[in-house]
């Protein structure tokens, strides 16, 4: 039920920018009649059905519902064909905060467009000639992305627990549907098995899809952002690696204090997560009591961290880390670093990332580990390790929720089972999206092995 | 050429098959072993029931016979599963076996066009090329021509039926198996399996105590399948429900070894949603009694059915069991239980209109394509038998789809995923089954029945003539206000029926019952439709994309070699359907659609 279909007729919409705060987004739409369907949602609507292709119009962007303004945006509309895809499109620039995105997001979904899978613009401008069909290369890319959303490859990319969650939640749903579908399949007087309505099950299924829910923490990281602190001792680079990871980005330095034995604080983004990042006194013992204030603040700074980057000088020979640093960098938060590999003459410690904060050799590997690592969800929530990342994810497992919810009003309300039954497809729809479909043949399975049944 | 159609086999396949073919203008032939035994019930005495209810109501609605048939020989009526909701609600009739029998004959011999012989198919005429069937040789050396032929073997093909140690080459009990044929369909090429199904004692009525059992009448008023037979007046019989116990079981368990199916005699598979009393004692231990229904076979007859203990033990053995049960103490047997092995054609090898993919103008239904149940095979019997005669007229065959029938979802599940069990319809297997309810077969279907040629004007007038009054019932709703809310808006409250309304809005009286009863339900789940519908959507697009049957898979690039093989071994006529085939990948989906709409452009095939 849930294999995607290669449709190219409905709306498609993605966000086009990275997703994070920037002072701009760019929502692209796709699909025949994408300009008619968005002008009802337009404060200009009437100009934006008249407007020559390839042009920008400002406006405000309207929910149908509460008739009030979601942002102030600017539309470029491009007409069938000249566009990208192929086929007729918009798209909308507005301002880049999350919150307003999502709720752009939100208008849209409820004009009946739909997020689009990795891939499907690139897809449709294939499929609409606008790209060169006979390089069977690149149409193999686009299409092994496009099956990976839609069926279980997606899910090799989930994390083994994640899957297997979801894959316990399935089993349950399926219990209960199988339950009811037994009722629906064979007559009242033929099954003389207990056939209470599964409520418990469907019960214990919405309970861990709202837990999992819960573990949702990239709004959070998005919203709120996340702190970084450069650690080790003195001399390490940690400043060159400080620069280095602000030069990639426009960053903002203030510096709170100009001493090096306190912190200097920067905030940057990487990859579209708001970043404060601190540059740190050196771990040591000391007497000096100015630096003894240094450390303690330090201290106190990869207590509240979300990462640690503890950086190491990997040319002296014979390095040791000290007691402190070696509890550190056992932590899980922790990455360390051995700096200097320029320098040759390399110990490179185990399990560590080798970087020439000089040369940048290394760089792009820690950077994408440390965007790994701050995507995974922030240490600083319950210590479960399951949790969901992608905004997909959450959109699939609200579906299954909302459906499970109807399941156990419908009950209330005493509906009968064959609509309950449609709440309960709907959410192994949901799940099995996300891990895998769910098949008829695999509901009559479960009858006829936990079921006495038939005359 | 000797006849247009040939049609092998009398039973419920057989009988659809040769009633549509004759009736769209064709000379047909029915070869049947047996003229005594057209349109057998060889198990239960009992037409409908859940989904296959709604199949009979289907068939009536293309333009087929078997619910003119039940209509004609019930001996009760239910309408099943009331409280459960009406998308899985379903009519179930029990039939009285020698008039059913016997009508099914009168209405053969009747038809204008049909030809009846008794003897026994035992191969094909094939022409030179062995592509195309011409015709069928029978036992008695007869060597008949036609146009097309349509196989309906049921478990006669190689048949053997099982009681203990006991073998006996039979098709039914003291039947003779058809044999040769599938040797002859070996041959030629096809992929022949063999599959088992069962049934139990007959008893006599007289014998058995009636006081020790439950009651089961049926309902009080008698419905028909057909949507032409509004009230039925027939006389109406009882059932009767006992229970087996530990000493039943007790005594199955001891003899397990006179089992053929637990001795390892039976090869074929049999049917999980329907098991055997051995295997329910086997498979589930801590159940301390299982249902038997006591089920009458006719009016004329003391035969009593015993629904719920299908079984292949040893006669003693059998004898024991039933006698252990509270009812049953004095039971004489009649006929002994038995299960029956038969050879099946893997439906992989057909076409969505049932006919094969190896032979030309063959087609096959019913439980040779690996069903069980008489509306199942019925169904198959008249699409068969339609495709036939269109594919003689030259035109495109019909194939219903998954959301518009059940008939669509069960020939489709056949010939795109196969079956390794006997295949029964569940109201399940069906995405739309919303949309599928019994009552709206013949909107559904009736315009398609009208254009095959088997529904006549004055068929498709009365459609029309109800189509018209619901919209009256529907305006009438919309428009009424009671209170502050429109009439429509009242009743889709749950606790609201249509009866209420009536109070409210006296008109409504004026309409039949059952149009009232159909307005509301299509008013109180218009909205659960819609859902189900967007659940089942992104499968209607895909549908709608045809792959020409010359579609060429081996010059593909980038499809994978299990995709492939498979989409090349089964053909399939639509995307959609390619995309339910094991095996076939999403990216395989992907590429030939870009494959497909890139020859579109092109202007090619």
């Amino acid at each position: 039920m849930s294999r995607y279909t290669y449709d190219n007729n409905d709306i498609i919409y993605a966000l086009a920018s990275a997703w994070g705060n920037s002072p701009i987004a760019v929502i692209r739409v796709s699909g025949d009649g994408s300009i008619k369907k968005f002008s009802e949602l337009f404060s200009a609507s009437e100009t934006l059905l008249k407007a020559f292709s390839h042009t920008i119009h400002y406006g405000k962007i309207i929910d149908p519902d509460s008739k009030e303004a979601v942002d102030e945006i600017l539309v470029a509309i491009f007409r069938d064909g000249r566009s990208y895809t192929g086929q007729e499109s918009l798209e909308i620039n507005c301002h880049g905060n999350i919150i307003g995105i999502e709720a752009i997001f939100k208008v849209l979904e409820k004009q009946g467009f739909r997020s689009a899978y990795p891939g499907e613009f690139t897809f449709r401008a294939f499929m609409n000639g606008k790209v060169d069909l006979t390089q069977a290369e690149a149409v193999m890319e686009i299409v092994n992305s496009q099956s990976e959303i839609a069926h279980s490859l997606a899910l090799k990319r989930l994390e083994g627990n994640l899957f297997n969650l979801i894959n316990e939640i399935k089993i349950k749903v399926v219990d209960a549907l199988a339950v009811i579908e037994l009722q629906l399949d064979y007559e009242e007087d033929e099954i003389i098995d207990e056939t209470h309505f599964p409520k418990e099950a469907i019960e214990g299924a919405l309970k861990r899809v709202e837990s999992l829910l819960d573990t949702y923490t990239i709004g959070r990281l998005y919203s709120e952002g996340c702190r970084v602190v450069l650690a080790g001792s003195t001399n390490t680079g940690k400043s060159t690696l400080f620069n280095l990871l602000l030069k990639e980005e426009r960053s903002i330095v203030s510096e709170i204090h100009g001493t090096t034995r306190d912190y200097i604080e920067a905030k940057t983004h990487l990859e579209g997560i708001p970043i404060s990042l601190y540059d740190t006194a050196g771990l040591r013992d000391s007497k000096d009591s100015i630096e003894q204030e240094g450390i303690r603040r330090t201290r106190g700074l990869i207590k509240e961290s979300d990462l640690v980057l503890l950086v190491v000088d990997s040319s002296i020979d014979g390095y040791k880390l000290s007691p402190e640093e070696q509890i550190l960098a056992k932590e899980e938060k922790t990455i360390v670093v051995c700096n200097k590999t320029d320098l040759g003459n390399v110990a490179v410690l185990e399990g560590s990332y080798p970087l020439s904060a000089k040369t940048a050799e290394g760089f792009k590997t820690l950077k994408e580990e440390i965007v790994k690592r701050l995507q995974k969800g922030s240490p600083k929530t319950d210590g479960s390790t399951v949790v969901i990342e992608s905004a997909r994810q959450k959109k699939e497992l609200n579906r299954a929720c909302e459906a499970l919810k109807h399941s156990l009003e419908y009950f209330k309300e005493t509906l009968p089972l064959d609509i309950i039954a449609v709440e309960l497809n709907e959410a192994l729809d949901a799940l099995g999206s996300l891990s895998g479909e769910v098949t008829s043949e695999d509901i009559l399975e479960n009858i006829f092995s936990n079921f006495c049944v038939g005359k | 050429m000797d006849y247009d159609a040939i049609v092998i086999g009398a039973g419920h396949a057989g009988i659809e098959a040769s009633l549509a073919l004759a009736r769209l203008g064709n000379t047909t032939l029915v070869v049947t072993q047996n003229l005594d035994a057209i349109g057998r019930l060889s198990c239960n005495p009992a037409v409908g029931g859940l989904a296959k209810g709604n199949i009979v109501r289907e068939i009536d609605a293309l333009g087929g016979e078997m619910a003119h048939l039940i209509d004609s020989t019930m001996i009760q009526f239910r309408i099943l599963n009331r409280r459960r909701g009406p998308a899985v609600q379903a009519p179930r009739a029990q039939a009285d076996k020698f008039s059913y029998h016997r009508l099914a004959k009168e209405t053969l011999e009747a038809q204008k066009n049909l030809y009846l012989f008794q003897d026994t198919v035992v191969d094909l005429l094939l022409n030179k090329e062995g592509n195309k069937v011409e015709g069928v040789i029978t036992q008695r050396g007869h060597k008949i021509s036609s146009k097309v032929v349509v196989m309906t073997t049921g478990t006669f093909m190689e048949g053997k039926i099982f009681i203990g140690s006991f073998v006996s080459a039979s098709g039914r009990i003291g039947e003779p198996a058809a044999i040769g044929l599938g040797s002859s369909l070996r041959r030629i090429g096809f992929e022949v399996g063999r599959l088992k199904t069962g049934t139990p004692a007959r008893v006599r009525k007289s014998s058995l105590n009636f006081d020790a059992m439950t009651e089961q009448p049926g309902d009080e008023v008698m419905l028909g399948f057909s949507f032409r037979d509004k009230k039925i007046e027939r006389p109406t019989l009882s059932c009767w429900v006992t229970y087996t116990n530990e000493k039943t079981h007790k005594i199955i368990e001891d003899n397990m070894d006179t089992s053929p199916l637990y001795g390892g005699l039976i090869v074929g598979q049999g049917p999980r949603y329907c098991p055997s009393i051995e295997d329910k004692v086997v498979r589930f231990p801590d159940r301390l009694r299982h249902q038997i229904f006591v089920e009458p076979e006719g009016l004329g007859t003391e035969e009593m059915y015993l629904n719920g203990i299908s079984t292949s033990l040893a006669e003693d053995v059998q004898e024991a069991f039933i006698h252990s049960v509270r009812g049953l103490e004095e039971a004489q047997i009649m006929r002994p239980g038995y299960a029956v092995e038969y050879d099946y054609l893997n439906p992989l090898q057909l076409y969505p209109s049932l006919e094969t993919k190896k032979l030309a103008n063959f087609y096959v239904s019913g439980q040779t394509n690996g069903t069980s149940g008489y509306e199942e095979a019925a169904t198959q019997g008249l699409i068969a038998g339609i495709n036939a005669s269109l594919k003689l007229q030259n035109r495109e065959p019909l194939i219903l789809s998954r959301s518009d029938s059940y008939t669509g979802v069960l020939i489709d599940d056949l010939v795109t995923k196969g079956t390794n069990e006997p295949y029964r319809m569940f109201t399940s297997r069906a995405e739309h089954r919303l949309n599928m309810r019994h009552d709206t077969a013949d909107l559904r279907l009736t315009p398609i029945g009208y254009d095959v040629g088997l529904k006549s004007e004055q068929d498709l007038e009365t459609l029309k003539q109800k189509v018209e009054k619901l919209d009256v019932i529907k305006e009438l709703l919309n428009k009424t206000k009671i209170g502050s809310k429109k009439a429509s808006d009242v009743l889709r409250q749950p606790d609201v029926s249509i009866d209420d309304l009536i109070v409210e809005i006296p008109s409504l009286g004026e309409f039949e019952r059952s149009l009232l009863n159909q307005s509301e339900l299509d008013l109180k789940y218009s909205g659960y439709v819609e859902r189900q519908n967007r659940q089942a959507q992104k499968l209607n697009k895909m549908e709608k994309i045809v792959i020409p049957s010359s579609f060429d898979y081996s010059g593909i690039v980038g499809l994978s070699t299990e995709g492939k093989q498979k989409l090349t071994a089964i053909k399939p006529h639509s995307v959609g359907q390619a995309s339910r085939i094991s095996g076939v990948r999403n990216s395989d989906i992907a590429i030939l659609m870009v494959h497909l709409s890139r020859g579109k452009k092109d202007g090619g095939a």
